[in-house]
């Protein structure tokens, strides 16, 4: 097994570090992040990124006893996830922009948002006319600004 | 042993098929010379764009991204822009960079040309805003530009398209202008607001700057290269031009390129056009040095590559309590604001700068741009702070004039080259002074126009390190050999069958987008070759 695959343990991890960053929404609308699946779309994505963070889901198990990370509850997860940040600087920023890269293009997710989930073409959007005149009014009614020359 | 492509000596070698390579290859077609242009790019598919994909917003961080050193096309070249506090920002296909623009269109005004007259500052141009006016309209209907007859800030114009929507988020940052007794007008855009001359009407997509799937906006592939083809022109894809050669007296006779294969070839041709860019062009005219010409071609007043003009752009980002719909609409066109655009020194600075609405802000951009500020917690906190700003942000920038300095330069990088090994540019540049006074200014007024909108709170990023769009100065216009590379119509002074119709020629750069300018140069030039064919070379 090279550096960049990851255990089922680790997996397992990962994801309750994905769903600690993002968890559920309280509503339950918007999914937490592990549950959406996206570990595993960073390890077939980002295979660079596996070194950094198995290091760190493997110290998050050791700081975190018997049941490890994964085993805590929601508090312990983010309490623990806080303190390790410190330490290890380079962990969240990196590991939040692939959250937030895949979590935000999410159907689920962008259903939650009242966004139809879709690209942007073909359909494109409507958009409201301005009832320009007015809005322009005090505009046209003030000066010349332009120079001569 | 070079390979030609045939022993044909073309009348007129236009070298890039961006915003200005487009217009006066359209513009000389009329004369039935033999044109060709070579140009380092493709066509683009509209299909492949990313509004095709739902992932649209990822893919600016790779094949769409703003820096060619970044997106890892071989169709770019690399620029070393590490010694810059503005990184360049330009694309290489046929439409250059008008693929990835916004299609903000204004045209200069006319103290724009007489800088040094009303200011005292840096030079005036040798044409003004008069000459230029007739091709401006010339412009507007081939490039199909939309907005709004009346404005105050300008002599009357009558762009032939109704302005882009306005939408909420237009509307409720120009009740702040209104608030504020401050000028405000629909921008004058390059995009069709309904169908026009074979384009589709804009359906208000969003990511204008990631090409437009609609072809709706006015990029040159879509605009100026379909009739110049028809009327005889030849544009040859995938062709880097190393260098412009020159015969026993000093004229310019052809090219050497590299194929999409990377093989050496050569063109002969009775005038050559450089539509470059203005980092591309002062960068093969000192690619191009020679025995006649040791310090680069057309380089007797040391001035190719010097004077380097970006518009310095601050950002600003205002929070809404409301939804505003900003992922609806053109990105970059919407509304400007000219309220600080002529001199008052009494702001500290010379010259002025516009504000120009942004939208298309997407799910995914909501959660960086936030990250960057600061404001989106992980965590329980997360989407209580992601529903603050979801759909509830405005932005607008700043662009700022920036002045002529001869120390701002494009020369030669001593290492790095691009795919066909030929040497990539190096950019040296310094914000000067009267730059950042206007920056700080600019993001003051801009948070007080957003808060008189109805922000809760603001943001502001200044310079914009990503906005090395615009590319000026380099090749700079005039009438005195020793003070200018191209005379009043863009004929280099050393070199009088070789033509500049890029930014490069611009002698001060304005505070508004210069695609407008730089294509209205490039049809003014244009319509002067015609005129002077019988003794184009005296």
């Amino acid at each position: 097994m090279d550096e960049t695959s990851y255990t089922d343990a680790e997996r397992a991890a990962l994801a309750a570090v994905l769903d600690t960053l993002l968890p559920r929404s309280r509503d339950g609308r918007l999914p937490g992040a592990g549950e959406l699946g996206l570990g595993a779309e960073i390890e077939r994505d980002v295979p660079q990124l596996a070194p950094m963070v198995k290091a760190a889901l493997a110290r998050l198990d050791d700081d975190a006893g018997a049941g490890g990370f994964a085993g805590l509850d929601p508090a312990g997860r983010t309490e623990a996830l806080r303190v390790h940040a410190e330490g290890d600087p380079g962990l969240l920023p990196g590991l939040l922009f692939q959250v937030y890269t895949r979590y935000y293009v999410a159907p689920a997710v962008l259903e939650a948002l009242d966004l139809e989930p879709r690209p942007p073409w073909p359909k494109g959007y409507a958009m409201d006319p301005t009832d320009l005149d007015t809005l322009l009014e005090p505009v046209r009614a003030g000066p010349k600004r332009y120079r001569d020359a | 042993m070079l390979r030609p492509v045939s022993e044909e000596t073309v009348d007129v070698l236009i070298i890039g098929a961006g915003a200005s390579g487009a217009a006066i290859a359209w513009s000389l077609a009329e004369t039935r010379m033999r044109i060709v242009c070579l140009e380092q790019g493709d066509w683009m598919k509209p299909e492949d764009y990313p509004s095709t994909r739902i992932g649209w917003e990822l893919e600016r961080f790779g094949a769409f991204g703003l820096s060619p050193n970044g997106r890892g096309r071989r169709e770019d070249y690399p620029v070393n822009d590490a010694a810059s506090p503005i990184r360049i920002s330009n694309f290489n296909a046929v439409g250059g960079s008008t693929i990835l623009y916004a299609a903000h269109f204004p045209r200069f005004h006319p103290s724009d040309f007489r800088v040094r007259t009303l200011d005292g500052l840096a030079d005036d141009w040798p044409i003004d805003y008069a000459t230029l006016e007739p091709f401006y309209g010339v412009n507007a209907r081939m490039m199909g530009v939309a907005g709004l007859a009346g404005d105050p800030a300008y002599p009357p114009k009558e762009p032939p398209l109704p302005p882009v929507p306005l939408g909420k988020l237009g509307e409720t940052v120009a009740r702040g202008f209104n608030a504020l007794g401050w000028h405000w007008w629909p921008s004058d855009s390059a995009i069709a607001t309904r169908d026009y001359e074979g384009r589709a009407g804009c359906i208000n997509l969003g990511p204008c700057l990631m090409g437009c799937a609609q072809g709706a906006k006015g990029s040159t592939d879509v605009t100026y290269w379909p009739p110049a083809i028809r009327a005889g022109v030849e544009l040859r894809t995938h062709c880097r031009v190393r260098e412009i050669t020159v015969d026993a007296a000093g004229m310019a006779d052809g090219v050497i390129y590299h194929d999409a294969d990377g093989r050496e070839r050569r063109q002969k041709a009775e005038i050559v056009i450089l539509a470059c860019n203005g980092v591309g062009t002062p960068r093969l005219l000192l690619n191009s040095a020679s025995k006649h010409f040791p310090d680069g071609l057309a380089n007797s007043s040391g001035l190719v590559g010097r004077n380097l003009m970006f518009h310095p752009y601050a950002h600003l980002l205002g929070v809404f309590p409301e939804p505003l719909e900003g992922y609806k609409g053109p990105t970059g066109c919407g509304i400007v604001s000219q309220e600080f655009y002529e001199t008052d020194l009494s702001r500290g600075f010379a010259r002025g700068y516009s504000y120009e609405l942004t939208r298309g802000i997407g799910p995914v951009g909501t959660a960086l741009l936030a990250m960057s500020k600061g404001r989106m917690p992980w965590g329980d906190a997360h989407h209580d702070a992601y529903a603050e700003v979801w759909d509830r942000t405005a932005g607008m920038v700043a662009i700022c004039e920036d002045l002529p300095e001869a120390h701002n330069t494009v020369t030669l990088d001593p290492e790095l080259v691009d795919a066909d090994g030929i040497p990539a540019p190096r950019i040296d540049y310094t914000l000067s002074e009267n730059s950042r006074r206007m920056l700080d200014h600019a993001v003051a007024r801009g948070c007080e126009v957003l808060e008189a909108a109805g922000a809760k709170e603001s943001y502001a990023d200044a310079p914009l390190g990503v906005a090395g769009w615009h590319l000026m100065g380099t090749a700079r216009m005039g009438t005195d050999p020793a003070t200018s590379v191209v005379n009043e119509w863009g004929r280099c002074h050393d070199v009088k069958n070789l033509f500049v119709v890029d930014g490069s020629v611009f002698v001060t750069c304005a505070a508004v987008n210069p695609t407008n300018t730089i294509q209205a140069l490039a049809l003014h030039v244009g319509d002067r070759i015609k005129k002077n064919l019988a003794n184009l070379f005296d």
